[in-house]
């Protein structure tokens, strides 16, 4: 909670203030009473890990999202807004990380929607649009026919695009989320120059990123955030990158629970120089019984690891072993017969089916096993899905019930266990903690350790550092698609990981 | 627990729901009715009650399968095409070839025939939606004008009357327009129908599908194979009411069947059956399909304008989604 203000720009109301803003999503606690300003004129960084409450922060200010309380003064007048519109009429302009264009319009229809200016008469005389646009167009350094469609520029000149979108809005206060994620090394330039003249006219930019060296290239001041709280804001030559990497990791790293193998026997899961699109020669070779955790931040290829390992993505080039032998993943169903699981994401949109039942669920991936020619067994069925049911400890009511009516925790247990009564040898299990509560969340540490005891390989993904070093034995860190090392997690600290992670060097502390 | 009760209470009440409907028709037939010789209810007569099924048993039979479709995530518009296309190749096969087998034979080989290209028919429909991935709305509407054409044009556009003397035809109408066959046939698809969906890992892959086609692919379940399947037994049991149509009007018409695929997603969707997937079943549906048919019947012989049964129907579609509507948004609000 330090709220510096910069001595030199004392006297002008801040472009931007928040006081003691805080929301909750359900039970989920993303913004807890924060304070924060912006300066005309700045950039200012908002660093934290995934969940830290960067973005909402961003979507309450620019009027997507809006507060459980709190207030914002936009040149020391107190503002509240209901939509985002509002927001962009007192110069508000953010750019989303899922950039808010349409493929299938024009360069100047994309920037004219959403802005009153520009959209004001209801006939759109196409001329007098491209004249309105072309000069934003320019400032964003992407000059372009504003004729042409947006679907057939490249993804990075879209983000410029987006950003000539929120200029032509005449935005004194700009939010760009991770705005470089998607961009070209040249394109990051531009854009750094194009941010550079925006300073230069006062306007005042958040700068959300998790990349530390362009971090620490173009921002004036740094604010850290971590579990929706405020950490710290300071200005960039008093601090270091270490020292934000540290506030950003924050907590004591928890007890260590996790036991190595008795003695690694067989390599159940061998990777070689794995690349595909997104991933960059990947390596790495799992134990019967160990627990890998990977860590790295969105993007950084976890996802993506997954979708080759069970056939979604085409592999380019090298070489994937079980302990079977080789292994050319095509299909989910060809990953599940040679027992190699995974366990997605997103429960609700890709693993569970809502309104079939709590048994229909768990079964599901098994249900071959309960069947005779096709006529499933439906009492060897229900028997064998309340077993699997009480070994992950899912609390339910009725096994009929729709999986809808469980809690996200129950629903959590209730897709592993539909994956671990296939009985596998691998499970791959992508951020399986996301989003329940901390109760849950103990139950599943102890599933994972209790699964590895049995000898199951396992690989899972965490966005939470603490949790996955102090339930892995080892953690692999990727960052933009390749292998950055792999720490023993006795020996890692948060901060190694998270210099790994952001692509800082690797050479210890 | 007492969220579990209501639950399964729920469920209870939306499975009953249909045949609430069918209740209330089935009491308006007997009201409604006009009375015979000696103040007998014309309405509950023995031939009357039978006739309302017969006159369903196209609808019935192609409604089993539709449901399948549905349940899928699918739709399939070209079932009224392939009756006629089926009708209209009795006809030719019956008719028109002149092979030197027994009546018997020929009559088989036409059945086998017939049924074999339903089948192809809803085999190409699945493969298309499936493999190139067309919404099913637009390659089954694309398979509706496009069969009906190929129909008008195999036929010359002329109706192909069985005559009476022919002895493959005539025999093939006397078998296929008997009443208990085609009850009894549509008894036991719809028996199988039911087992299928309710005991079989296919139904459960079904309803998974329909559901939730993403996770169904993360479980690696075989979804081009299911979906296509429903496909090939929509065409199978559209090209099955094509021969009992023929029969039954003794001709080969190719214009016959003309939004036969809107009454029968009709009487799926009164049975309760969700145009958006994973719910629904043939228990509903074969009430759905009663439903219409005796609403149908209680307005004729009250001699009621068949352009008013048409906006009867539409009522009756509307309040039963609605009423389904209701309940499935209960639970969950």
């Amino acid at each position: 909670m330090i709220a510096l203000s910069s001595p030199d720009i004392l006297g002008s109301p801040p472009a931007l203030a928040c006081t003691q803003l805080a929301k909750h999503y359900g039970g989920v606690r993303a913004l807890a009473g924060v304070d924060w300003e912006l300066q005309p004129g700045e950039v200012h960084a908002l660093c934290g890990e995934n969940g830290a409450g960067k973005s909402t922060l961003a979507r309450i200010c620019a009027g997507i999202t809006r507060p459980d309380s709190g207030e914002i003064r936009v040149d020391g007048i107190p503002a509240s807004w209901s939509g985002s519109d509002e927001a962009r009429r007192q110069g508000i302009g953010i750019i989303l990380q899922e950039l808010d264009l349409f493929a299938h319009l024009t360069v100047a229809e994309n920037i004219a929607l959403g802005n009153p200016a520009l959209e004001e008469s209801r006939w759109v005389s196409f001329e007098k649009l491209a004249d309105a646009v072309a000069p934003h167009l320019r400032d964003a350094g992407i000059p372009v026919d504003p004729g042409t469609l947006l679907g057939e520029l490249s993804i990075s000149q879209w983000q410029l695009v987006a950003i000539a979108k929120v200029l032509s809005l005449d935005a004194r206060v700009i939010f760009m989320d991770e705005p470089t994620s998607a961009l070209t090394e040249d394109a990051v330039e531009r854009l750094f120059t194009v941010i550079a003249s925006l300073k230069a006219r006062g306007v005042a930019i958040a700068y959300v990123s998790h990349k530390m060296s362009e971090i620490f290239r173009i921002c004036d001041r740094i604010s850290v955030m971590r579990d929706g709280e405020m950490v710290s804001t300071m200005r960039r030559q008093d601090t270091s990158i270490a020292e934000v990497i540290q506030q950003m990791v924050g907590r004591p790293v928890g007890a260590r629970e996790a036991t190595p193998p008795e003695d690694p026997k067989i390599s159940v899961l061998g990777v070689w120089k794995l690349s595909t699109r997104k991933l960059r020669g990947v390596s790495f070779d799992l134990a019967d019984g160990e627990i890998l955790g990977v860590a790295g931040l969105v993007g950084s290829g976890r996802t993506e690891l997954a979708r080759a390992l069970f056939g979604m993505t085409r592999v380019t080039s090298g070489r994937v072993t079980l302990a079977d032998g080789d292994y050319r993943p095509r299909s989910v169903s060809d990953a599940m017969r040679r027992r190699l699981v995974l366990v997605p994401e997103d429960r609700r949109r890709d693993g569970l089916f809502m309104r079939m039942s709590v048994r229909e669920n768990t079964s599901l991936a098994a249900l071959r096993r309960y069947a005779r020619m096709g006529w499933i067994d439906g009492a060897r069925e229900a028997e064998e899905a309340r077993e699997q049911l009480d070994e992950t400890h899912t609390t339910y009511g009725d096994a009929g019930q729709p999986v809808d009516a469980l809690s996200g925790g129950n629903q959590q247990k209730v897709l592993l266990s539909k994956w671990l009564l296939t009985r596998p040898k691998v499970c791959f299990l992508d951020d399986p903690t996301r989003g329940i509560d901390v109760g849950a969340k103990e139950d599943i540490y102890r599933l994972i350790a209790a699964l590895a005891e049995e000898g199951v390989g396992i690989v899972w993904v965490s966005s939470e550092l603490p949790e996955l070093l102090a339930n892995s034995h080892r953690i692999m860190v990727l960052h933009e698609g390749a292998l950055r090392g792999i720490l023993d997690s006795a020996d890692a600290t948060q901060e190694e990981v998270m210099r790994l992670a952001t692509g800082g060097k690797g050479d210890g502390p | 627990m007492s969220a579990a009760a209501g639950g399964a209470l729920g469920s209870a009440r939306r499975a009953a729901r249909p045949f609430i409907g069918l209740v209330l028709v089935l009491i308006l037939g007997v009201i409604s009715s006009p009375r015979g010789a000696g103040g007998s209810i014309v309405f509950l007569s023995a031939g009357n009650l039978t006739d309302i099924l017969l006159q369903q048993g196209e609808i019935g039979i192609i409604a089993l399968a539709m449901t399948l479709v549905v349940i899928a995530g699918g739709i399939d518009l070209s079932v009224g095409s392939v009756l006629a296309f089926s009708a209209s190749l009795a006809g030719l096969l019956l008719v028109r070839w002149a092979p030197h087998i027994p009546a018997g034979a020929q009559i088989a080989a036409t059945v086998a025939a017939v049924l074999a290209l339903g089948a192809a028919i809803g085999a190409v429909n699945g493969a298309i939606i499936t493999r190139l991935r067309l919404q099913p709305f637009v390659m089954t509407l694309a398979a509706m004008i496009g069969v009906r054409g190929l129909t008008k044009w195999m036929t010359g556009n002329t109706n192909i009357d069985f005559g009476f003397d022919a002895a493959a035809s005539a025999r093939f109408s006397d078998i296929f327009s008997h009443k208990p066959l085609i009850l009894s046939a549509w008894a036991v698809l719809a028996v199988a129908a039911h087992l299928v969906l309710a005991r079989t890992t296919y139904g459960r892959y079904l309803r998974a599908i329909g559901e939730n086609e993403k996770a169904a692919f993360f479980t690696g379940l075989p979804i081009r194979m299911a979906r296509t399947a429903t496909y090939v037994a929509c065409g199978a049991a559209a090209a099955l009411a094509g021969l009992i149509h023929a029969a039954r009007s003794h001709q080969g018409n190719p214009n016959d069947g003309v939004a036969y695929e809107l009454d029968v997603i009709a009487a799926v969707v009164i049975g309760g059956t969700a145009l958006s997937g994973g719910q629904g079943s043939i228990l509903g549906t074969v009430t759905g399909t009663l439903v219409l048919g005796v609403l149908t019947n209680v307005l004729r012989l009250r001699m009621v304008d068949s352009n008013v049964e048409l906006m009867a129907k539409a009522l009756i579609i509307i309040v039963a989604v609605w009423l389904q509507r209701r309940d499935r948004n209960a639970p969950s609000a």
